[in-house]
């Protein structure tokens, strides 16, 4: 009898818990709730520069939105400026899943870059289906591979993956600034730069006379495989444990070292894909110095977008509308270029602080949790 | 106030998220006295320790130094009332020498300065009044474990410390290297300082405090002179949790040998052995239960058989057939579960889902994938049947672990275990923090698999409960089986005694 009347009063207290826990549960409205927060913070602030540069910002705000979706064109090329942002993000995303930090995703950029300069110059005359495909895979690959040395060197040597990511983006660099002087370089031989590849590897446009190419599909199936992988597969499911508990998937007979370098080997190709859609799809040739940023925005859009591939779009969206606002805001007015800067870095740091709000909360409710759970006790 | 209490904390608490590190603490350090802070790992005596040295800031409580009330915020803060602190793990930069760490972060205190030769001279000084003689323009990483632990006391003794902590200082050390630094700590307190030593070790109670204080769970258990405690009192108060004893007769179910444990040796986190030769065997349908104070090579004997840990010698045999130094993966499927002791950082991944958290340790098996490509449906079906038959209180089984209460993140982990261990169950600590529902709950789950059959090896602390549990019972200590008992024979002084590695032919260590 005794037993049992205690039982009951430990059910009927947990009971009560789990409601509570229910109500201020980190449901999946806050998931949506805190960017969207801490995008208006960030542009908040930003127009408290503008105001500083003597610049109304409702109306530079108001121009900008009506630059960015004035016409079609305008529309359609922040969807083209998205697209390597997404796969940028995915870089980072993915990997940052199993909380491992792909910091060199602008190297394996390069050398998706690299990869499919290389193949679509030297498949001339083949279709153009083949010579896409060719390309598209030769970039995710040498990309895959690329990142897949950090995943080696962490998982043989437990090498920080920070920093041989980063570094190796300095490698990739110097890596690609030789081929265009050397092996790649135009025909005319003047500047280090790649000759426009042949018309047959350009991604086709998805809307005539815009810059938007059939790459943005292309990168909303990575963003779907991506999702896949991890929740929907064995490998995403270890993947996501390693990342959340390494010492938990050490116990679950989960090898961590073969997680690290897979993760590694997706991220890559993820962003090497992003190579092959600024080759083929936008710029139709290789120079040197090209697209130095992609990889550090492609860091902000994966945090905006809480690492989730869903995520990560809709935020890599925003950014390519900040762009091409903000490239035409620039061009007309006197407000200088930088203020694009300055928008996407308040975000990304808004971004990051709500990280830390949301942990404060979340540690202090847990405190209250247990005041009250032991004051029940004691009575 | 009081000027002869270096120390006093009252009333103490800490709350870290899902645990309450420290439960209302009160400790008090005299003048010139050896303060052992007694108790197993996660007792909280660090957290303690850590809030005396402005680390952690408490949640409620007061902190008295030399009778003056004050607030901790920093280490800086805790130098500067001459606390200084000696960490488990060494705070030392290994590129720098010896004069550069000593003098990093001090400010030159008026009339000195912080000049290399000078701090050069003062150290050496220093060295010899307490023979921790120690070149001072060595650099730490090449130094041996023992000399950088001198480098940690010198500097807290250059920043003139009055009042040392030291927190698990022997772990590192060789015997000969812990009797100079007990010759160190009786110095220094010759002087009227005081040492704050925590330890899980009983005879280095007995020999070198004054007074002890025990803490368990996060709650202070009592504090008593050295002069009125025991070993077996000590030993009682550290790991004593009273549990109904759920006893009675049963039938004896065990058969054949199902775990063989030949003589295997295994070495510990550091480096150094802690199993040394250690044989035993689970038999099938038996309870074999192991007692001993925490930190004695249980969780590497545990690992070990699991495949986390390599064996250096010796065998381990399933049914006859080595398993020895396999992966734990193939331990996983050769049938052997394994409930550790830490449920939030080895047993459970907190962010997952419950019904992730279930298939934790298979997820490639059918049903729950086919080809890599996992099936949600059968999973959560496998998460709804279980979750009603282990009773697991959870909103749903999507919800996230970390929203569960203790006892119900554990059963995630037993049902789980039970699910995965066919042959052999190896549990340790199954009720850590659990109340008295959901202990009883694990613990007649534990009954039932053994009525079917399985091998348990239950790995406990708590003495109670491996008494009420097991068929057979060994005590181990310092990495060795003391002694295995029957159920029958098994008595809890004695036991008790064991556990504080006194075997009956006292030896003259303790004074």
């Amino acid at each position: 009898m005794n037993g049992m009347g205690q039982m009951d009063k430990t059910n009927h207290d947990e009971n009560t818990t789990l409601e509570e826990r229910m109500k201020n549960r980190d449901g999946k409205g806050w998931l949506i709730l805190w960017p969207l927060l801490s995008v208006f913070l960030g542009l908040f602030s930003s127009g408290m520069m503008m105001l500083l540069l003597g610049h109304n910002p409702i109306h530079v705000y108001w121009d900008m939105v009506n630059f960015a979706f004035r016409d079609i064109y305008n529309i359609a090329d922040i969807f083209a400026k998205a697209t390597p942002l997404i796969l940028t993000g995915l870089a980072f995303g993915f990997a940052f899943r199993s909380t491992l930090f792909n910091i060199g995703a602008q190297g394996q950029f390069y050398m998706g870059c690299v990869a499919a300069v290389f193949c679509a110059l030297n498949l001339k005359g083949l279709p153009s289906l083949i010579v896409l495909v060719v390309c598209l895979s030769a970039s995710v690959i040498l990309g895959g591979l690329w990142g897949s040395l950090v995943g080696f060197a962490k998982a043989k040597f437990n090498a920080n993956e920070f920093l041989i990511s980063m570094m190796s983006t300095y490698v990739a660099l110097a890596i690609m600034n030789y081929l265009l002087r050397g092996p790649l370089i135009e025909m005319k031989g003047e500047y280090p730069q790649t000759d426009v590849i042949p018309e047959s590897s350009w991604i086709p446009s998805l809307l005539p006379h815009t810059r938007l190419h059939w790459g943005f599909i292309i990168a909303l199936l990575a963003a779907f495989f991506a999702y896949f992988i991890l929740w929907r597969t064995t490998l995403g499911f270890k993947i996501r444990a390693v990342g959340m508990n390494r010492n938990a998937a050490r116990y679950a007979g989960i090898d961590s070292r073969k997680i690290f370098v897979i993760v590694f080997l997706i991220s890559g190709g993820f962003a090497g894909l992003a190579g092959f859609m600024e080759v083929n799809g936008i710029q139709h040739m290789l120079v040197q110095g090209f697209n130095p940023l992609i990889g550090a925005e492609g860091i902000g859009i994966a945090i905006l977008g809480n690492a989730h591939p869903f995520g990560i779009v809709l935020s890599a969206i925003l950014f390519g509308a900040l762009k091409v606002g903000g490239n035409l805001v620039v061009q007309t007015s006197t407000i200088p270029s930088s203020i694009i800067g300055i928008m996407e870095g308040f975000v990304m740091l808004f971004v990051i602080l709500s990280y830390y709000i949301q942990d404060r909360i979340s540690v202090s409710r847990s405190k209250r949790q247990l005041k009250a759970k032991e004051r029940g006790g004691h009575k | 106030m009081d000027k002869d209490k270096a120390v006093l904390l009252k009333g103490i608490t800490k709350y870290f998220p899902g645990t309450i590190a420290n439960d209302h603490v009160d400790l008090q350090v005299t003048r010139g006295e050896v303060l052992a802070l007694l108790g197993e790992n996660g007792a909280g005596k660090t957290t303690l320790m850590k809030i005396l040295y402005g680390m952690y800031q408490p949640d409620e409580g007061e902190i008295y130094v030399k009778g003056d009330k004050v607030t901790i915020r920093s280490p800086h803060d805790a130098m500067k009332l001459a606390i200084g602190m000696i960490h488990q793990h060494f705070t030392l930069i290994p590129v720098h020498n010896v004069v550069e760490n000593i003098i990093l972060g001090m400010k030159p205190k008026p009339g000195k300065s912080l000049r290399v030769e000078n701090v050069a001279e003062d150290i050496k000084e220093l060295g010899e009044k307490y023979g921790l003689e120690v070149d001072p323009y060595a650099l730490i990483r090449q130094l041996p474990v023992g000399m950088q632990q001198r480098v940690e006391i010198l500097k807290a003794l250059y920043g003139e410390a009055e009042i040392l902590i030291m927190d698990e200082p022997t772990a590192v050390l060789t015997p000969q290297e812990t009797e100079k630094l007990f010759g160190f700590v009786r110095e220094f307190t010759s002087f009227g300082n005081s040492v704050i030593f925590i330890t899980h070790k009983l005879n280095e109670v007995m020999e070198i405090a004054d007074s002890v204080t025990v803490m368990r769970d996060g709650k202070l258990i009592g504090s008593i002179r050295k002069t009125q405690a025991t070993e077996g009192l000590l030993a009682r108060m550290m790991v004593g949790r009273e549990l109904e004893l759920t006893t009675g007769e049963r039938e004896k179910k065990s058969g054949e040998s199902l775990l063989y444990v030949d003589s295997i040796s295994v070495r510990g986190d550091r480096g150094n052995m802690v199993l040394k030769d250690l044989s035993l065997e689970v038999r099938k349908g038996e309870i074999f239960g192991i007692a001993g104070v925490s930190g004695n090579g249980q969780e590497e004997l545990a690992e070990a058989i699991c495949g986390l840990r390599k064996i250096e010698e010796g065998h381990i045999k399933l049914e006859n057939i080595d398993i020895c130094n396999q992966n734990s993966l193939s331990m996983i499927k050769e049938g052997i579960g394994y409930i550790p002791a830490d449920r939030h950082l080895e047993g459970l991944v907190l962010d997952m889902s419950v019904e992730e958290n279930l298939i934790l340790k298979n997820p490639s098996d059918p049903p729950f994938s086919s080809k890599g490509i996992l099936d949600w449906r059968r999973i959560k079906k496998n998460s709804k049947d279980l979750i009603r038959s282990f009773s697991i209180k959870t909103p749903s089984s999507s919800t996230k672990v970390k929203a569960l209460s203790g006892g119900n993140q554990q059963k995630v982990v037993v049902a789980r275990e039970i699910i995965i261990g066919t042959r052999l169950l190896v549990a340790i600590q199954p009720i850590r923090g659990l109340d008295l529902g959901a202990a009883d709950y694990v613990h007649k789950a534990l009954l039932e698999e053994r009525e079917k059959g399985k091998g348990i090896l239950l790995i406990s602390t708590e003495l109670s409960e491996v008494m009420t549990l097991s068929d057979r019972i060994g005590v181990m200590y310092d990495g060795k089986l003391l002694k295995i008992f029957q159920r029958e024979e098994a008595n809890i002084n004695q036991i008790g005694l064991l556990m504080a590695g006194v075997t009956g032919e006292r030896n003259g260590t303790n004074g």
